[in-house]
């Protein structure tokens, strides 16, 4: 009696196992990948722990320290000092896994970007005839945590130096990238034969939105003054301008697909699922949102456009700014991605 | 990377420019201006380049020391405020320095460092539509301007901004809308009517229920 039920019972397991095998075969089921935030998480805790005792305390920051929030610059730490630790402060294995931090907050495509920028700084350092060793080059990049890493309370990823600063706050599963500085210089260079430029799309897709427009958009568009420099650069955090040029409730379906292809550039620098939070936010208020231009409308084959352009809507804050330094406008670029809103994750986390 | 670098050449242009990091030709002077009611509130951030600091600096230093000392830093306050101007549908105001700040001498002499200088303008009650001129006149041979509005709280408007094209004459067209008359609206304010009339309709008919309930 005892044999045979223990039969069946083996038998019903048996037939259990092998339905759920066969709907795990037919689901098409594979391990899947750790959500956004615990993939940061873990890969930020495996960075802590390569650190001595002594680069902890130099690396963590209170996640309300305003004055390490707003340590960032479009220049050279030479000029501008950052803390934390920096890439030239690391060993082999502490540099691959801060990197590995890097890929896991970052989408490939913002990785990408973030290696070619830091990458044109080296480029730059080189062509220096050695003379701004202390200035330039990838190990003069720094990276910060503020707050204690966790899937549940916020906390802030920075990584920055010269022409980058990525402030990426994290609040469960958002990643708020608000405010960040992207920049080049040579916004232009070749590597391996390969002509490179990390900011490229966004001159590119700027210049085809303008090229998309009718006349009377172009008027509205186009601003009738020079604009220098970037009007909400570091140390303007939560300012809200007046905003100027054409708004997308004037534009045709094409063109606002355009402009949200183009906002891209700097929202799709973060992880897929945090990104395509911050588009939906963005796309609810695209009519509200206004695209200015400033400087040269047209641009020669294979460069950079040498205009200004500035993109504002209800969250959202972007400019584009050639920088007169050194002659060619097109070969050095800062730009600035906003959320005067949520700058820090300040709406989110109300710190 | 290590590969990426190795073959790693700069074009011409790059390999014959140095590497500038720093405002170089040009005085940037930047200006933020932000209203509420009665009140201007304006801020200046100078910066200027490394190849026209002397200039600058010959108006700072006025004893050419080499210095620059607490006297000569409110004289140049005061004397870039002087060269601003700032009217109200036509009328002319009378901005004050608020305070200002000085970045080190190092800094400014490489193009890094800023002056800020903050100022404040009473602005006199005037028309619904209002008119708003602002004029920055300081060092115009090497300076590039920017001027820009914060957006203002209710209920003033800005309606439109002119400038000319280096941006040393910045015009606002304001508008002061009345305070709405505060009109019921179709959430939470119109509930107590909603209330009332469910109340009067419902407690005759249920009433008449219970009534024609007995009878049966």
């Amino acid at each position: 009696m005892k044999d045979v039920s223990m039969k069946s019972a083996c038998g019903v397991a048996a037939l259990g196992l092998a339905c759920t095998l066969a709907a795990v075969a037919l689901s098409g089921y594979a391990p899947q990948p750790q959500p956004g935030t615990a993939r940061i998480v873990s890969a930020a805790d495996a960075f802590l722990a390569t650190l001595t005792p002594d680069q902890r305390k130099r690396e963590l920051f209170a996640f309300d320290d305003n004055e390490q929030r707003a340590r960032w610059s479009n220049l050279p730490t030479g000029f501008v000092p950052r803390a934390g630790l920096s890439m030239g402060q690391l060993n082999v294995t502490q540099r691959s896994a801060a990197m590995a931090l890097m890929a896991a907050t970052l989408s490939p495509k913002g990785l990408e970007k973030v290696k070619e920028i830091v990458e044109g700084d080296e480029v730059l350092k080189q062509g220096s005839g050695g003379r701004d060793q202390n200035m330039f080059g990838k190990d003069l990049f720094y990276i910060s945590i503020l707050g204690t890493p966790s899937a549940k309370t916020p906390w802030m990823l920075q990584f920055g130096g010269h022409h980058l600063a990525l402030n990426i706050t994290i609040a469960g599963e958002q990643g708020i990238l608000t405010p960040s500085l992207t920049g080049a210089q040579p916004a232009l260079y070749t590597e391996n034969g390969k002509t490179i430029r990390p900011l490229g799309a966004e001159s590119d897709k700027g210049m085809a939105l303008l090229n998309s427009f009718d006349e009377t958009q172009r008027k509205q568009a186009i601003l009738s003054f020079r604009v220098a420099d970037l009007v909400l650069g570091p140390g303007q955090d939560g300012k809200t301008i007046v905003p100027e040029g054409l708004k997308a409730s004037s534009m045709n379906a094409k063109q606002k697909a355009m402009l949200l292809d183009l906002i891209s550039e700097w929202v799709g620098i973060v992880h897929e699922g945090a990104a395509n939070a911050r588009m939906k936010e963005i796309k609810a208020g695209l009519d509200e949102t206004w695209f200015a231009w400033s400087g040269s409308t047209t641009v020669a084959l294979g460069k950079n456009i040498a205009a200004y352009y500035r993109i504002q809507g209800p969250k959202l804050v972007i400019e584009y700014a050639p920088q007169r330094l050194g002659g060619d406008l097109s070969m050095h670029v800062h730009t600035i991605y906003r959320d005067p809103t949520n700058d820090y994750g300040r709406g989110v986390t109300g710190k | 990377m290590k590969a990426r670098l190795a073959g790693a050449c700069i074009l011409a242009l790059v390999a014959v420019t140095p590497a500038f990091a720093h405002r170089l030709d040009e005085y940037l002077q930047a200006t933020t201006i932000s209203l509420d009611k009665g009140h201007l509130h304006g801020l200046l951030r100078l910066t200027p380049g490394v190849a026209v600091f002397g200039k600058v600096l010959a108006e700072i230093d006025t004893n050419g020391d080499g210095a620059i000392s607490q006297a000569e830093e409110t004289a140049y306050a005061d004397k870039v405020l002087t060269d601003l101007s700032l009217s109200a549908d036509g009328k002319r105001l009378d901005p004050a320095i608020a305070s200002y700040k000085f970045d080190k001498l190092e800094l400014l002499k490489r193009g890094l460092g800023e002056i800020e200088i903050d100022f404040d303008a009473t602005l006199p009650a005037g028309p619904p539509v209002r008119k708003l001129v602002f004029e920055n006149h300081h060092q115009g041979r090497i300076s590039a301007y920017l001027v820009n509005c914060l957006v203002p709280e209710y209920p003033i408007r800005v309606t439109g901004q002119s400038r000319t094209r280096n941006q040393s004459h910045y015009e606002l067209d304001l508008s002061q809308e009345p305070p709405p008359v505060a009109a019921p609206t179709h959430g939470t304010g119109l509930l107590p009517w909603y209330s009332a009339s469910a109340l009067l309709v419902g407690i005759p008919f249920v009433w008449m229920r219970r009534r024609s309930g007995r009878r049966s």
